[in-house]
């Protein structure tokens, strides 16, 4: 297990973690586009987002969430402000969720996420397409969906795992 | 029921107002606030556009550099894949580096007149200057096919500028920003392409399809079956919006869903370099000849350096052919004198045969005329004969005496 001295500038980097990922997946987009897997995407920053809104709100700041959410409309070429909505949206629901949830259980918290994200593809294709006026093939939105869902409960793993290193 | 009601609101108000110690803002006014921006983004004032601007320079030389380390496990994987395809590559590009050789002066011959023309039809000529441009950014979305490049409106690139990986078309500028644009990549769902497609000349509209490939669409029923497959797609020019004869893909008929597609020839996730062409429109007045002079001279050189080839194997030809004609009419002549005897000796023969049968037929005559004399002459009164030497008593001896018919 990692272990480090508290005030330490490593430790305050391992706080600050989920938000440097997301810092770099935004900047760097955990495509995977070079192994030439058709239809293949997941929305990472989705998944990272839902889970510490969620698990961790406390070390997570929404402001930062908003500015990554700008960064990724700059480097995808969206509309600027789409996905700091979308993300503000997801930390919304999350802190719903959290509220109204007494006994946390990973498989409800994993459909809550499905029904979340397909609300806010669903809205974003919808202001896509009728206010900016993109074509937009459906069949990639629901697919990344998909992969999205799927990959949530292998990283919420890897997550759970560092927010335990974090309390040890 | 009621206090189920309370719950939901206060843990509706909870999650969009409460803000806890360490956040600044509630997540209501975020979302407010990114609502904001998306009005604000969608309008075009020149503040907005210049912060933009600003935020896109900032965050796509950050991405550049965040981008390094994924670059390079990207770009190992990638080598990896080049180096077990090495040697059938170095076969397939020699024999096309052969082709291409070979090709490459009628091109030249096509391109020079094609100028020539243009700037006759448009009175200016289009100086295309091709500048180098890094790709910093190529970071697929899923939905949306658009590359970032290094070079902006500093080195005078537009909305519209084509973008070229060697000489295939590869997209156009959407943005522009000081240092760097962004393209927008041919295969992107909003991106279409009048082409051209031979054989047939058919003209048709090419959309991406968001994926790897273009789809053709908008062509006239009829002009379906004219297409064929690994037929050539390029840019027709219509609509101006891609210069035309630039090379786009060929028609791929094997597609299950009956729609017909077209492979690029650029691979648009491999690139690392492109070429923007910037345009300049020059109009060619006269005042301008020394210059304009200059800048064709090397086209001209070309052109002249071919036509002199030319002439001296048309001169050379007609030197062979002007000697053969020499040579046929003497032999022509030759004929002539040969066919002129051959009718002369014809003649004589057909006299002699004549006159040999004229001979034979009055032997004959004097022959039965010893025998049939006494039959044909009248020496009485009344006898039947005909008097010697008339046509009758001729015929009467030739008859071998029967008098009448």
């Amino acid at each position: 297990m990692i272990r480090f001295q508290k005030k330490n500038l490593f430790y305050k980097i391992y706080i600050w973690l989920p938000i440097l990922v997301l810092f770099l997946s935004v900047f760097n987009e955990f495509d995977f586009n070079y192994l030439n897997i058709d239809y293949f995407s997941f929305n990472f920053p989705f998944i990272l987002i839902f889970y510490f809104a969620l698990k961790a709100y406390q070390r997570f700041d929404y402001f930062l969430v908003f500015l990554a959410g700008l960064v990724n409309d700059t480097v995808v070429g969206l509309p600027l402000g789409l996905s700091s909505l979308s993300y503000i949206l997801i930390c919304i629901f999350a802190t719903y969720l959290r509220n109204i949830t007494i006994s946390p259980n990973l498989m409800k918290d994993w459909f809550y996420f499905l029904f979340i994200i397909s609300l806010i593809n669903s809205i974003n294709y919808s202001v896509l397409f009728l206010f900016f006026s993109y074509e937009l093939d459906i069949t990639l939105f629901i697919v990344n969906n998909f992969f999205t869902f799927l990959f949530y409960i292998i990283f919420s793993i890897f997550f759970k795992r560092y927010l335990k290193s974090l309390d040890d | 029921m009621a206090e189920s009601r309370d719950d939901f609101i206060i843990a509706i108000r909870s999650a969009f107002l409460k803000k806890s110690t360490k956040q600044k803002f509630s997540l209501l006014t975020l979302v407010f606030f990114s609502i904001f921006i998306i009005v604000l983004s969608s309008l075009n004032f020149k503040a907005i556009s210049v912060t933009k601007s600003v935020i896109k320079e900032i965050v796509y030389r950050s991405s550049f550099i965040v981008s390094i380390p994924e670059n390079f496990i990207k770009s190992s994987y990638l080598n990896l894949n080049e180096y077990t395809n090495f040697y059938k590559d170095y076969k397939i590009t020699k024999e096309e580096l052969d082709q291409l050789k070979s090709e490459n002066i009628s091109t030249k011959i096509i391109k020079s007149e094609n100028e020539e023309l243009k700037s006759l039809i448009d009175g200016y000529t289009i100086t295309s200057n091709k500048i180098l441009a890094k790709v910093i950014v190529d970071h697929e979305s899923p939905f949306l096919r658009s590359i970032i490049i290094n070079k902006g409106s500093k080195e005078k690139i537009k909305i519209g500028t084509n973008i070229y990986d060697r000489s295939y078309l590869v997209g156009r500028v959407i943005e522009v920003n000081y240092t760097n644009s962004r393209v927008l990549l041919l295969t992107d769902l909003n991106s279409n392409i009048p082409v051209s497609i031979t054989p047939g000349n058919v003209q048709a509209i090419v959309v991406g399809n968001g994926d790897k490939k273009g789809e053709i669409r908008y062509i006239k029923n009829d002009l379906v079956n004219k297409i064929n497959d690994k037929g050539i797609a390029y840019t027709s020019g219509t609509g101006s919006i891609f210069k035309s004869g630039i090379p786009v893909g060929t028609v791929d008929l094997k597609d299950l869903s009956e729609k017909i597609l077209i492979n690029f020839y650029s691979d648009f996730t491999q690139l690392k370099y492109v070429f923007a062409e910037i345009d300049e429109l020059i109009p060619a007045p006269a005042e301008n000849e020394e210059k304009d002079q200059i800048e064709v001279s090397n086209t001209e050189q070309i052109k002249l350096d071919i036509i002199s080839d030319e002439l001296q194997i048309l001169e050379e030809s007609n030197t062979k052919f002007l000697e053969e004609n020499q040579q046929l009419n003497t032999l022509t002549n030759e004929l002539n004198k040969q066919i002129e005897i051959l009718k002369a000796e014809n003649n004589f023969q057909k006299n002699v045969i004549q006159q040999h049968n004229l001979d034979q037929e009055e032997l004959e005559f004097l022959r039965l005329n010893l025998i049939y004399s006494s039959k044909c002459q009248s020496k009485k009164l009344f006898s039947t004969g005909f008097k010697v030497g008339t046509p009758e008593y001729r015929k009467c001896i030739m008859q071998k005496g029967k008098i009448g018919d």
